[in-house]
């Protein structure tokens, strides 16, 4: 009877434990919205140049992103309606921001919904989100323009370069 | 033969009917940030209607009471197998199963209020919005079957019992009629109602 009744706890506290036990980062969530934008033609990959833009228009509507987030998302904001006091967005300042699938999916579609009336496309979200990676950090970010293509070509080679020194140095030292 | 007696007074009915449309209200403003002072504003009178009527179901008039609908899983089972067989008795008041409703839409309604004023603090954990929603999703469920019953029960026993719920009549033995409908009573429901909306959302 103790058996079956330690299993059922199990089998429930897992029920629980389980939805919990799924945390992301906030590099494997834009890795997720970099997924969902590659399907689009002429995707070029993300800007948080661009990003920081969009989060401070008002897109013809009455609020943007800054309205209740603040101009700088290593700031707590706060409620443009009930002034109750919001968390920092920014990873960075925040380290609970963007680990959750399900609660960033629930979040941009309503906040996209408040600010433009529409949901963001995986563009924006990704745009956005590398601005918010960006915030409070050292960061400097490469053009806009400059295709992925083209960085990887540029880093690779500059990789096989610091790899070479490196495993020359572990030979000399051995 | 019967005649009509009062059986709802009115802060009942409006209880009943406010808090439905407050639920409604706070239901279809809960998606966006935009709307997010008036669902604060409907979610405050539901939860204070809610309050009032715990204490109203300890003072208030006999059927409003709580003692006169409180039953036992023996009666609700039987009486439900009556009303599917079409002989279910006539209850003046709430009926069993209307009565488990009632319990469920209540301490719904209460989780509701009270999860809700915690996710206006600063700081409040993932969960209690879960349960936020979940408490919602529960009262639409009981809604339904809720308005399933009413009607149900209005077209076995041939009483209109929306109507009953608005005038607080209903076909009766007049001895079995309550004497005060406390109509002041639910005026001032009403005014400390519209003064509290106008107040928050100006």
């Amino acid at each position: 009877m103790s058996r079956v009744l330690l299993s059922l706890g199990l089998v429930v506290t897992s029920i629980f434990v389980a939805p919990t036990a799924q945390a992301e980062t906030p590099a494997e969530i834009l890795a997720m919205i970099k997924a969902e934008a590659s399907a689009t033609a002429g995707f070029q990959g993300f800007s948080a140049a661009r990003g920081e833009t969009f989060f401070h228009a008002k897109h013809g509507g009455e609020w943007s992103c800054s309205s209740c987030h603040t101009d700088n998302p290593m700031n707590e904001g706060k409620h443009a309606k009930t002034e109750k006091l919001i968390k920092p967005l920014a990873p960075a300042a925040n380290a609970e921001r963007f680990t959750e699938v399900k609660k960033v999916e629930k979040w941009f579609k309503r906040n996209c919904n408040d600010v433009l009336d529409r949901e963001c496309t995986a563009q924006e979200k990704g745009d956005v989100l590398s601005y918010l990676m960006a915030a409070g950090t050292k960061h400097v970010e490469a053009p806009s323009a400059a295709p992925v293509a083209a960085q990887a070509a540029v880093v690779a080679p500059a990789a096989a370069v610091v790899h070479k020194a490196a495993t020359a140095k572990k030979k000399a030292t051995s | 033969m019967s005649q009509k007696i009062l059986v709802w007074d009115a802060p009942t009915r409006v209880f009943h009917w406010v808090q439905a449309l407050c639920f409604l209200g706070a239901y279809l403003t809960s998606d966006s940030e935009k709307t997010r002072d008036i669902h604060v504003a409907l979610g405050y009178i539901l939860f204070g209607l809610i309050v009032f009527r715990l204490l109203w179901g300890f003072i208030g008039t006999r059927y409003a009471k709580f003692s006169s609908f409180v039953y036992g899983p023996s009666k609700i089972i039987s009486y439900l197998v009556a009303l599917f067989k079409d002989k279910a008795e006539h209850y003046v008041g709430h009926n069993p199963v209307g009565s488990v409703a009632i319990w469920l839409l209540l301490s719904g309604g209460l989780t509701l209020g009270v999860t809700g004023v915690m996710l206006l603090q600063d700081d409040v954990a993932d969960i209690v919005e879960d349960i936020h929603g979940y408490a919602t999703n529960a009262m639409l469920a009981v809604i339904a079957v809720h308005l399933l019953g009413v009607f149900m029960s209005s077209f076995l026993h041939k009483e209109n019992l929306v109507r009953a719920m608005i005038t607080g009549f209903k076909p009766g033995e007049a001895s079995l009629g309550i004497k005060c409908a406390y109509n002041w009573l639910a005026a001032v429901m009403l005014l400390i109602v519209v003064g509290f909306g106008v107040y928050y959302l100006k």
